[in-house]
Order: structure tokens, then C-alpha cells, then sequence
């Protein structure tokens, strides 16, 4: 190893160092007491698969991700297609409100969501003083608050994945197959819809993948009623003081979340777009 | 179906719903402004009148938005320099280094992406409780760091693969030797994407909750466990101060960002 090479191994040592030490041992660790506390063995997970409490809450984990990955994809898709359709002035103005929601922070938008949906809130405010409704609705601090929150926390990111994906589909095979007589529905099904696919599979990926275990947003809107894996781990650790069954969560949830992108990984189309970034 | 139909269907309606879609973006999160500006102390819009009360309230030191507000920028602030100069020397390394090493690191240091932070809130409770680092300054800004780095590592590195290798071996060739090579070959070149990793990196410490919330209790309040405790409490109007003035500075810092980017666009043409 030349010295040029020896002092760039040594640029890497600081990040490997704290990745390794502050990073990957403590999660370690939590799979490591997921086997050992409170006894030695498989306990924690033979408590795990029969609570009918945890059950119940991994049941709604997957109801929430799957209704929020497919509301969310739908529409973020209709968004990036009309974005690759619009004039650039158009374009600037939609890119911006695509982007105030998605850099502000995730506690003033569930805060906003409260706002409208509570009971007394801005939108059942309007709807009784309007006359459409006698009663107020309850819209949050239930599955479809959460829903809601979930979708448009998750809709900026789905969004910009998509339309990067959508912008890069060469714009003649479009030509080629409307000179050739094909009409628009055809070519959205035929055409655009197969070439987003890769597109489609990395952001659904993703979005299963942060709303399994998504903490902040069903915490707020559902506020307890609603318990998801994250904040029922959440509750093991900070008041129950349950660290078998919790790590016992935990693990799990890494390992679905691994496994979900392991299978991305040996799919072709996902595995060039993963190391798209890589040199 | 006949042709106008036909038309609608193809050309209006896809339009009219993605504008719709926007919409439903955009719309909810102004509704914070109008709210702060209520003149009564419980969460209402401003139908009797404009007070600007509410604002008043989070320049109070004793109502705590203060120093959470000034908690948080110092924590992001370390944290930010921090993480950058961690990240920009391992991607620096990484990107001369020849061999399988730093790309494994890579995938290990960008899994906080992936990996769900209520996983690594569990293991750092347990970790800071045994070295007494819970609800501490230190401990709050090494797990920033931590989760700060990835977008760093990802940014910088975008910069580094536009770098041209050549520049490195006229350097070495003119025998510059491997700390000026670092310094001031690479460095400087990669000054864009360095400045925007500080940036990504300032932005995800001073966002951060899920970590936070179980590693800071009384002692050390940022800005989001703030906001976190007040939501959960009580529905205060001051909430939507707060959500209002960091929404300002959201949008003030993205136009800005529109300009400065439409000015370099027209300055390289």
C-alpha cells in the first residue's frame, strides 16, 4: 500500500469508527437483548406471537402502510405525470408546493392536521357553518387521521422519486408511438406505465419502509388509539419498561425491513437504481 | 363516447386532479398562519380579530420557545460541522482508497436512512443509561452526527463523482505530497457539495424527534421535543406561532435557494 493510499484508509477510520461503535453496536445490542432479558432464550418471542395486544397492533401497523403505500403512490403518481407534461413556469409554480410541505418540519404538519380535522377544527367548522353536516365528523384520532397525515408526509418524497424517474423516459419512444397511431390511453398504459415501473417499485419500497416504523405522525393524529409497532415500542421502553418485548419488536421490524430490501436488491431494475448513485 | 367527452376525460381531467393533488399538499400546512394570528388563547381562527399575542408569547424566556429555539441551533450548528467533517473525509478516503472497504462502510453508513430511527432510539437508551449520557448535551449531538451523516456522505460524494481523477495524478505527479493533495486539490474542488452536506446535515439535527424524545427528558429541551410536549399537553395557539415562523423560514429559504440556483444556471449559459 503506497502512503497516498495509507492517509486515504485513514480518511475512512473516524466514520468507521463512530458508525461501528455509536451506531451498529447499540443496535446490536438491542437484538442481542431481545434474547437475554429478562431470561436467556426465545421468550420475548413466544410472548411476542401470542399477545393478542401486539397482534392487534401489528395488524393495524400493516393496514395504515399498506392503505397509506398504495393512496400514496396513486397520487404522487398523477402529480409526477402532470409534472413531466407541464410548461417549465407551470412546473416552478407545482415544485414549490411540493417542496414547502416536504422540508418542513413533520411536527408542524401533523400539528396542521390537527388543526383541520379536530372536532372543532377548521374543516368541520366550515362544514357545520355551512350546512353540509348537523354533527361534527371525527376525522382524527382514528385510522383515517392517521391515513391522511401518513399520506401526505409520505406524498413529497414519492413524488420527486417518481418525477425523477418519469423525466428520464426518452421522449421520442412517446413520438414514436403516437406517429404510429397509437391513442393517449394507449400509450399511457403501454407506454409510460411499463417504463415507470422501477420507478414505481423504489418508491412504493420506500414508502412501506418508512411507514412500518413510522413514529411521529400516527403518535400525534392517532394519539393512542391508533398504536402502531413504533409507538407501541415506544411505550414498552419509556413507561411499561418492557425491554424483552420491545427489543423483541424491534428486531423484528429490522428484519421485515431487511428482508423488504433484500428482495428489492435482487431485482435488477431496483439493484441499478440503487447503485445509480454509486461510482 | 363521443369526442368532447373523449377530450375532457384525456386532457382536463388528469390536470384538474394533480392540481387538486397539489392542493392537498400545500393548502394544509398554511392553515397554521391564520390560526396563530387568533386574539383568543385556544386554537380558533381569527374570526374576532388579529392579535399578534401569540408571537408576543414565544419571545417570553420563562414560556420556553426561547431557549429551546437557541437549544436546538447549537446542537445543529455542532453537530452540522461535526458530521461534515467526518462524512467529507470518509468520502474523500472513499473515493481514492482502491479496494472493498469503503464501499461496505458506505452501505453501513448510509443504513440510518433505511433502518427505522425507533430501532436505534432503543439501543441508544440502553447505551447512554450505562455511560450516563442521557439528557446531555454530548450525547443528544453524537447521535445528530450519526444520523447527520448520511445525507453529508451522499451529497459530498455526488460532488467528488463529477471530480476529474486526473487532477490528482497531475498533482501527485508534481509532487504534492498526500496532505496537500487532500487539502488543497480535492477540497476545494468539492466546496459546493461540502456546503450542501452542512447544510442537509444542520437540517435533519435541528428536525430530529424520534431519538431525541427518549434520549432528553427536563434537562435539555430542543425546539421539536418542545413542540412534541406541547401537542401531546395542550392545544396552545403559541403552537401555531411557532409553526408559522418555521414555515416562514422554510419558504424564504426555498425561494432563495430558486434564485441563487436560477442565477448560477444563467451565469454557466
Amino acid at each position: 500500500m503506497s502512503s497516498f493510499q495509507r492517509w486515504a484508509f485513514g480518511l475512512t477510520v473516524p466514520a468507521a469508527l463512530l458508525t461501528i461503535c455509536l451506531y451498529v453496536v447499540p443496535i446490536l445490542q438491542v437484538l442481542a437483548l431481545s434474547f437475554t432479558e429478562p431470561t436467556f432464550g426465545l421468550g420475548n418471542y413466544v410472548e411476542m406471537f401470542g399477545s393478542a395486544a401486539i397482534g392487534r397492533v401489528v395488524r393495524t401497523t400493516m393496514i395504515v402502510s399498506a392503505v397509506t403505500t398504495v393512496l400514496t403512490i396513486v397520487m404522487s403518481y398523477a402529480v409526477a405525470f402532470a409534472l413531466v407534461h407541464m410548461r417549465p413556469a407551470a412546473r416552478r409554480v407545482a415544485l414549490f408546493m411540493v417542496m414547502v410541505p416536504f422540508w418542513v418540519s413533520v411536527l408542524v404538519r401533523a400539528f396542521a392536521w390537527i388543526t383541520i380535522l379536530r372536532r372543532n377544527g377548521v374543516l368541520n367548522s366550515a362544514l357545520v357553518g355551512s350546512g353540509a353536516i348537523a354533527e361534527p365528523l371525527e376525522l382524527v384520532y382514528n385510522q383515517f387521521g392517521v391515513i391522511v397525515g401518513m399520506v401526505h408526509y409520505m406524498m413529497p418524497f414519492a413524488i420527486l422519486l417518481l418525477y425523477a424517474n418519469l423525466s428520464e423516459i426518452d421522449p421520442r419512444i412517446i413520438q414514436a408511438a403516437r406517429s404510429l397511431g397509437a391513442r393517449p390511453v394507449t400509450i399511457f398504459t403501454r407506454v409510460w406505465l411499463p417504463l415507470s415501473l422501477p420507478g414505481l417499485a423504489i418508491a412504493s419500497l420506500f414508502i412501506v419502509i418508512f411507514s412500518l416504523g413510522f413514529l411521529v405522525t400516527p403518535a400525534i393524529l392517532g394519539a393512542g388509539r391508533v398504536l402502531m409497532v413504533a409507538e407501541y415500542i415506544s411505550v414498552q421502553i419509556s413507561s411499561t419498561l418492557r425491554w424483552g418485548v420491545a427489543t423483541a419488536l424491534s428486531t423484528t421490524l429490522l428484519l421485515v425491513v431487511g428482508l423488504l430490501v433484500a428482495v428489492a436488491a435482487r431485482s435488477p431494475a431496483l439493484r441499478a437504481a440503487f447503485e445509480g448513485g454509486r461510482r | 363516447m363521443s369526442p368532447r367527452l373523449r377530450r375532457i376525460g384525456e386532457r382536463w381531467l388528469p390536470w384538474t386532479l394533480a392540481w387538486l393533488l397539489l392542493a392537498f399538499l400545500f393548502v394544509p400546512v398554511l392553515v397554521v398562519v391564520p390560526v396563530a394570528l387568533t386574539a383568543k388563547d385556544y386554537l380558533s381562527l381569527p374570526t374576532s380579530g388579529i392579535s399578534f399575542q401569540h408571537f408576543a408569547s414565544l419571545a417570553d424566556w420563562h414560556a420556553g420557545w426561547l431557549p429551546s429555539i437557541l437549544t436546538s441551533l447549537g446542537i445543529a450548528l455542532a453537530s452540522s460541522i461535526a458530521a461534515t467533517c467526518v462524512a467529507a473525509a470518509f468520502a474523500i478516503g472513499a473515493w481514492v482508497y482502491a479496494g472493498r472497504w469503503p464501499s461496505t462502510l458506505r452501505i453501513i453508513l448510509l443504513s440510518p436512512l433505511i433502518v427505522p430511527p425507533i430501532i436505534y432510539a432503543v439501543g441508544m437508551v440502553r447505551l447512554w443509561s450505562k455511560l450516563s449520557l442521557l439528557d446531555s448535551w454530548i450525547g443528544v449531538t453524537i447521535v445528530h452526527v450519526i444520523l447527520a451523516m448520511p445525507l453529508a456522505v451522499l451529497a459530498i460524494g455526488a460532488s467528488l463523482s463529477n471530480l476529474d481523477p486526473r487532477l490528482v495524478q497531475a498533482a501527485r505527479s508534481l509532487g504534492a505530497r498526500p496532505p496537500t493533495v487532500f487539502g488543497r486539490v480535492i477540497l476545494p474542488n468539492i466546496l459546493p457539495g461540502t456546503i450542501a452536506g452542512a447544510i442537509l446535515a444542520f437540517i435533519v439535527s435541528w428536525d430530529e424527534i424520534t431519538v431525541t424524545l427518549f434520549i432528553t427528558s427536563r434537562r435539555l429541551v430542543t425546539l421539536p421535543r418542545k413542540i412534541w410536549t406541547s401537542i401531546a399537553d395542550a392545544v396552545d395557539p403559541a403552537l401555531a406561532a411557532i409553526a408559522t415562523v418555521m414555515l416562514v423560514v422554510t419558504i424564504a429559504c426555498l425561494l432563495l435557494r430558486m434564485t441563487v440556483w436560477e442565477r448560477l444556471a444563467q451565469r454557466r449559459s
